[in-house]
């Protein structure tokens, strides 16, 4: 057996009181392609970035070619023979300049004198693209590409270090499965020159297909190794882990669990959905959600749960099919329209698509609905603070009083007030995408507890996580690379189950079986 | 943003040292620091030249800024949704081409010569929520477009001349004259106030309900401190955009409006100077009770400091050429204070 290029032992990295990564071993050897696989919050971005030396680890050694390895900036470690391609490709090229002058991009920037006339670095650039087999134009501008000979040039660049490790952190994020596939054939004859490649990515086909061993995180921790031939199911169950069966975690939803046991008796239905899409080209399905009920949308990251969603809340214009609100026709061309009508969307990203910077719990909770807070063209604000208490108080939103910037709340109690204003607006649907991210065990559920005692309205919950999903939801839909792949009751969907769907290899046979009980269609 | 890193986030939120001795003189010199200044400023201009200190003087410094404050207001109003109108004082200027050639030119009354007006102020507006909002061209050129379009729009309108009473149009006397009525917008007293005073004053609490009291303010506000979470509170974003000029679009029409009235001619290049002037006292504004964002009352400071500044500086004799200096000491300064004294800054770099 030759010896790893890179070996991790013992790896661990605090942020305050969070471990993001929990003493992890993992080796690559050279030539060998290593897949690196996890749910959001698993710690691979934490494991990337100390390999790649953009962040010292709290403890823990690396071992790079056999010596020891503690890089002290990107630099560092692109000296050591670690070059890292990151997720966001045009990051990583100089919009305005050539293919050439991209690919010569670090001699440039070393500067080996004043002046770099345009020969030699046509002549440096050459023998890059030889070295990587890129055929491109070098006197093509680089925002003229398509993503994917972006990549390509970031790659070869990457390959022209001396590297021992090659880290790709989600490369085909943007690409089409063509240039996927173009972009495979690259990866592997990195390999088979003797580079170590740790290879991230969310798509299971890809992983399956490339990969000669996969290293499964959870928690910060390696949850497994497979070793080819893989199995999806098998990488997705240990990528999810262990979960409470759902009969236990709804037992413990204290009354919710009776009406769990009886679907038949739920209220009508609030939301039809049909013939509607994740995205052009996938397959179309229908969708109906009853009052009173919670619909849990699970699958990983990338197979359109958010796209699901924001079609449903106006965020996103709607693909294909028609959606109907109890009974009428239901057509939101923006956000607006949508709360108008009774739709209350929740966004996945708190900091980015809910927090407004410096404003007070207050007015986050009055924002959805300033008109109903004004008395003759002013606002009112006893009026707003009232609701903002009603949020605070249902919630049990610990903090300094609702005057206080939103800021000043722990993660947890931002996500309470940015999730509970919305039932402030007594809409008939509730959307809630990714409601628990970053968000502690008590503040779920404080949160799960709410939206299942509100009364009156639909739900939408959307998580990849299938342990939030059994908690919380009725029914669980599985999407799996953008299309549908089953429905279960929640009293069905055991861990196994779910894995299948998750990852594709669920059988159609059990999407009628698993229907029947509830009536939806999939 | 991945979940680790969030909570990274948090966590360092919530680990940091508050209530330090530096950190609270930095947040009191914050909130007051420039209110501070512009009291100290007072005394001292009072104490050395006690013409200074009369109410008289008081009125002449109101009405110096008046101008510069209304066209501020709307400048400030702009810059809510973090939009930038530099087509402002460009405004300023085409209005007031616009008055004189409807009064002189064309022998209109001075009630359809302010309509006129409002109406370019309008006109501007559109053009520049056209270029922002709909041909999505970043606030910052597309305004700059504008201030180009207008001020030569102003130059061609009256073949590059002034417009003044007895002016001679293709050989023969124009046939009109500003009329007694909307002169009075410019030199008319209300009591002892002079009417422009009066007019900004009314402006300025009209502004400063529409930003803190009512929803179409915060709305703005909303826009201005996250577009995007804004837009999936069900706020139309483009319409508030759009709004935000016409508002501005009005404010720099007044302003034209009583610059004209006080001018008693259509002077090439008349609104050139209020530009920065008013940019400079919104952005002044920013740092008054630490709001640390465009506000109204902020912005009145801010034109009361320059005006003050200027009037001070020529009662002691200072050379009018050292006023543009002194303007700009001016806004650096606030401009630190805005940006190096901000409670809390550490905690927006780690955004």
């Amino acid at each position: 057996m030759t010896e790893p290029a890179i070996a991790v032992s013992g790896l661990s990295k605090t942020y305050g009181a969070t471990r993001a990564l929990d003493g992890v071993t993992l080796d690559v050897r050279p030539g060998e392609i290593a897949g690196l696989i996890g749910t959001n919050g698993a710690g691979k971005s934490t494991l990337i970035k100390v390999l790649s030396g953009a962040t010292r680890p709290s403890a823990g050694t690396l071992t790079l070619g056999g010596r020891r390895f503690a890089p002290g900036s990107p630099l560092d470690a692109q000296a050591a023979g670690v070059q890292t391609v990151h997720q966001n490709i045009d990051d990583g090229v100089v919009f305005g300049t050539t293919v050439a002058e991209n690919l010569t991009l670090d001699s440039i920037a070393r500067s080996g004198g004043w002046f770099t006339t345009r020969r030699s670095i046509v002549t440096r650039a050459r023998s890059i693209a030889e070295a990587a087999r890129l055929s491109l134009p070098l006197d093509a501008p680089v925002e003229t590409l398509p993503a994917s000979a972006r990549q390509q040039i970031v790659l070869a660049r990457a390959l022209s270090r001396q590297a021992r490790l090659l880290i790709l952190d989600e490369p085909t994020s943007t690409l089409s499965t063509r240039e996927a596939d173009a972009l495979a054939v690259k990866v592997r004859e990195a390999a088979a020159s003797g580079v170590a490649v740790l290879y991230v990515s969310h798509r299971l086909a890809e992983i399956e297909s490339l990969c000669d061993r996969v290293i499964v995180l959870r928690d910060g921790r390696v949850s497994r190794t497979f070793t080819a031939p893989l199995t999806r199911a098998a990488i997705v169950g240990a990528m999810l882990g262990e979960f409470a069966a759902p009969a236990t975690a709804l037992a413990t939803a204290s009354a919710t669990a009776t009406e769990a046991a009886t679907p038949g008796d739920r209220g009508a239905v609030v939301l039809t959905a049909t013939g509607i899409r994740i995205a052009p080209g996938r397959e179309a399905f229908d969708l109906e959600v009853r009052e009173g009920e919670v619909l849990g949308v699970t699958g990983l990251v990338g197979a359109g749960k958010t796209e699901l969603l924001e079609q449903l809340g106006g965020a996103r214009p709607l693909v294909s099919g028609e959606l109907r609100l109890d009974g009428a026709p239901y057509r939101p061309g923006d956000p607006h329209a949508a709360i108008a009508a009774g739709v209350a969307f929740a966004a996945e990203e708190r900091a980015a698509q809910a927090i407004v910077p410096g404003w007070s719990v207050r007015a986050h909770v009055s924002l959805p609905m300033l008109r109903a807070h004004s008395r003759g063209g002013l606002l009112h604000r006893r009026s707003e603070a009232a609701a903002a208490r009603r949020v605070t108080d249902r919630f049990g939103v610990r903090g300094s009083g609702t005057e206080a910037p939103i800021e000043t709340l722990s993660g947890g109690n931002q996500q309470k007030v940015v999730v509970g204003r919305w039932l402030e607006a007594a809409p008939r649907v509730l959307l809630l995408d990714e409601p628990f991210r970053g968000v502690d065990v008590g503040a779920r559920a404080d949160i799960g507890r709410v939206v299942r005692e509100a009364a009156g309205m639909a739900v939408v919950v959307a998580s990849s996580d299938p342990q939030e999903i059994v908690e919380l939801a009725d029914r669980v839909l599985v999407l799996h690379d953008g299309t549908p792949t089953g429905e279960l009751a929640v009293a069905e969907a055991t861990a196994e189950r779910l894995a299948a769907l998750m990852s594709g290899t669920g059988t159609s046979a059990t999407m009628p079986a698993a229907e029947a009980p509830t009536g939806g269609a999939a | 943003m991945t979940a680790a890193g969030q909570r990274t986030a948090d966590v360092d939120g919530g680990a940091r040292p508050t209530g330090a001795r530096g950190a609270k003189a930095a947040s009191l010199a914050y909130r007051y620091g420039l209110v501070v200044v512009l009291v100290a400023m007072l005394v001292i201009f009072a104490v050395l030249r006690p013409a200074f200190g009369t109410f008289a003087n008081a009125l002449i410094v109101l009405q110096s800024v008046a101008v510069v404050g209304v066209v501020a207001l709307g400048v400030t109003v702009s810059m809510t949704t973090g939009g930038f109108d530099l087509s402002a004082g460009a405004c300023v200027g085409a209005v007031v081409m616009v008055t004189a050639l409807a009064m002189v030119r064309f022998n209109l009354t001075g009630a359809t010569a302010i309509v006129a007006g409002l109406v370019t102020g309008l006109l501007v507006a559109g053009v520049n929520a056209l270029l922002t909002v709909v041909a999505r061209v970043p606030d910052l050129v597309a305004t700059l477009g504008t201030m180009f379009l207008f001020q030569g729009l102003a130059l061609i309108l009256t073949s590059g001349q002034s417009v003044s009473a007895g002016m001679t149009v293709d050989g023969t006397p124009a046939p009109g004259r500003y009329t007694e009525g909307f002169a009075w917008l410019g030199g008319g007293r209300i009591g002892p106030v002079p009417v422009p005073v009066v007019i900004f004053a009314l402006l300025a609490v009209a502004v400063y309900v529409l930003l803190n009291h009512t929803r179409w303010g915060r709305a703005l506000y909303a826009i201005g401190g996250n577009a995007e979470a804004a837009r999936l509170a069900g706020i139309r974003v483009a319409r508030y955009r759009a709004l935000a000029y016409v508002v501005s679009g009005l404010c720099a029409a007044v302003a034209g409006i009583m610059l004209s009235a006080r001018l008693g001619r259509g002077d090439v290049g008349a609104g050139d100077p209020y530009l920065l002037q008013s940019v400079a006292a919104a952005l002044i504004g920013f740092a008054v009770l630490g709001a640390n964002r465009p506000n109204a009352l902020g912005t009145v400071v801010g034109a009361l400091f320059i005006g003050v500044m200027i009037n001070g500086m020529t009662m002691l004799n200072a050379p009018y050429y050292a006023q543009t200096f002194v303007q700009g000491a001016l806004l650096v300064g606030a401009l630190v204070v805005s940006y190096t004294l901000t409670p809390g800054r550490g905690e927006r770099s780690l955004r």
